[in-house]
């Protein structure tokens, strides 16, 4: 019955929306979907967010993105996907 | 003319019906009846149109939802209308068929209610023997495959507060994502009930302490939020988010509020959607009017710089403290007649002021305590 919740976001996580937590609002205007409230997200986040599907691997996102940013100076990509992340995981939307 | 935003959440309270008897129910002391109840069809076009009007997260409550036998069918209506669905329950009557199937129906997140950690306590709030059934429920709650999202709801109090460590420790041992620890707000029973109810502000303070610790310890387990009495506060909530801004209440027989106590207030007049699409009460019905925007707002509140942020605090709780729907909250320490709201602390939040419960066996609590404070009843 106990679950396990790994709460270290590290290369090999794989981010994906907490229990409850879904797409919802419309193709045009897409919104994340939890208990109690809706994030709209655009532009890189929806990118990320998108990558949560319980495929990819934190560093396999971040890769992705390096791959579409690639005038970002090195290490920003991961440093902002991981306060990201870290930010819905304390909000419960996000777990690894 | 005042601008409309598109409401985010709709609250059906399907029916008034429940077998628990809680002391700070927000139910109207008079309840709907079930005949006068709407029926399924209504409710599921009431959830399409309501999806088409912006909606996006339809919380079923009552009363008891579980009360209605074709509660299923409206979860699947409603997320067929593309609705995040919540059910806020005290899990009576649900047996793990029945949870099985309302979440194949598509029910996104549950939402289920605690009275206190201890069992005979927690009966006494309820007035029922139910506790036990949660702790159960709670268990098939947490072994769904795969998931949803699961909110513990605990309702503080006067009564309970003093051991907020141990209910936190006890809904931490059930694993939710989410912790909603709610002090009673004094609308409908709890407002009947206050001197039972309401809390000193040394216990508030040491509360808020508490569930700040909690929060910190829980951060990334549970998400924790937190309500807090606003009798103890220096400005009001904004209630609703704003009246007829956010949020829309049908209740049992249909009829739209802005929020659930709204029926208190005399001389409204609330459509019903047995009569009216959701979109046309959205724009147009006289009680969705009645407090939107700044236009009714008297001083302070008209030109304070608070305005946007709390929208001059709760309609339902002017009236029911100064008789005037229009005046500020007197929450507010800028109100006028904050004095009642100062009153009513000093009279009824003092140490000593009123008997606070002991452990004892629920028969025992309920008959030494009898006549402490009353029961919500049950309509037909």
């Amino acid at each position: 019955m106990a679950r396990e919740i790994v709460a270290e976001l590290v290369d090999l996580s794989i981010p994906k929306f907490a229990a409850g937590c879904r797409w919802g609002g419309t193709a045009e205007a897409p919104v994340v979907l939890f208990p109690e409230g809706a994030i709209r997200v655009e532009g890189t986040g929806r990118i990320i967010l998108e990558l949560c599907d319980g495929h990819f691997s934190l560093a396999e996102i971040v890769q992705k993105l390096e791959a579409q940013f690639m005038l970002a100076p090195k290490g920003k990509v991961r440093a902002d996907v991981q306060t990201f992340l870290e930010q819905l995981h304390a909000k419960r939307i996000i777990d690894y | 003319m005042t601008q409309r935003s598109n409401p985010l959440a709709l609250i059906a309270e399907i029916t008034h019906r429940c077998p628990l008897h809680c002391v700070y129910c927000s139910n109207p002391l008079e309840l709907i009846s079930r005949p006068e109840e709407l029926a399924t069809a209504d409710w599921l076009r009431v959830f399409r149109e309501a999806s088409a009007l912006g909606v996006l997260h339809l919380h079923l409550t009552g009363g008891e939802p579980l009360s209605r036998p074709d509660l299923a069918a409206m979860i699947e209506g409603a997320r067929k209308s593309r609705l995040y669905t919540n059910l806020i329950t005290s899990g009576i009557g649900l047996s793990l068929e029945r949870l099985t199937q309302l979440v194949e129906s598509g029910l996104d997140h549950i939402q289920l209610s605690f009275q206190d950690s201890g069992e005979d306590q927690a009966n006494w709030i309820a007035g029922a023997r139910a506790h036990a059934h949660k702790l159960e429920l709670a268990g098939w709650i947490r072994d769904l495959r795969p998931p949803i999202a699961f909110t513990t709801n605990l309702v503080v109090h006067r009564q309970n507060i003093g051991h907020l460590e141990e209910m936190i420790a006890a809904l931490e041992a059930l694993h939710p994502d989410r912790m909603e620890i709610a002090h009673a707000q004094y609308y409908g029973w709890a407002l009947q009930n206050r001197s039972a109810l309401l809390p000193t502000r040394a216990q508030l303070d040491r509360a808020v302490a508490v569930v700040a610790a909690a929060e910190e310890r829980l951060r990334g387990k549970v998400r924790i939020d937190m309500v807090i009495p606003d009798y103890h506060a220096r400005f009001p909530k904004a209630c609703m988010g704003g009246w007829g801004r956010q949020l829309l209440l049908i209740d049992p027989a249909g009829r739209a509020l802005p929020c659930h106590a709204a029926g208190v207030i005399p001389g409204m007049r609330f459509d019903n959607v047995r009569e009216h699409t959701l979109d046309w009460i959205w724009q147009n019905s006289d009680a969705f009017q009645k407090f939107r925007g700044e236009d009714w707002m008297p001083e302070p509140c008209r030109s304070c710089d608070r305005r946007q942020e709390d929208f001059g605090g709760c309609r339902c709780q002017a009236f029911l403290l100064t008789g005037d729907a229009s005046a500020t909250d007197p929450v507010c320490e800028l109100a006028p007649l904050h004095h009642i709201v100062e009153d009513a602390v000093r009279e009824d939040a003092t140490p000593g002021s009123t008997p606070e419960a002991r452990e004892a066996p629920f028969h025992v609590l309920q008959e030494q305590m009898a006549g402490f404070w009353s029961y919500r009843t049950d309509p037909k």
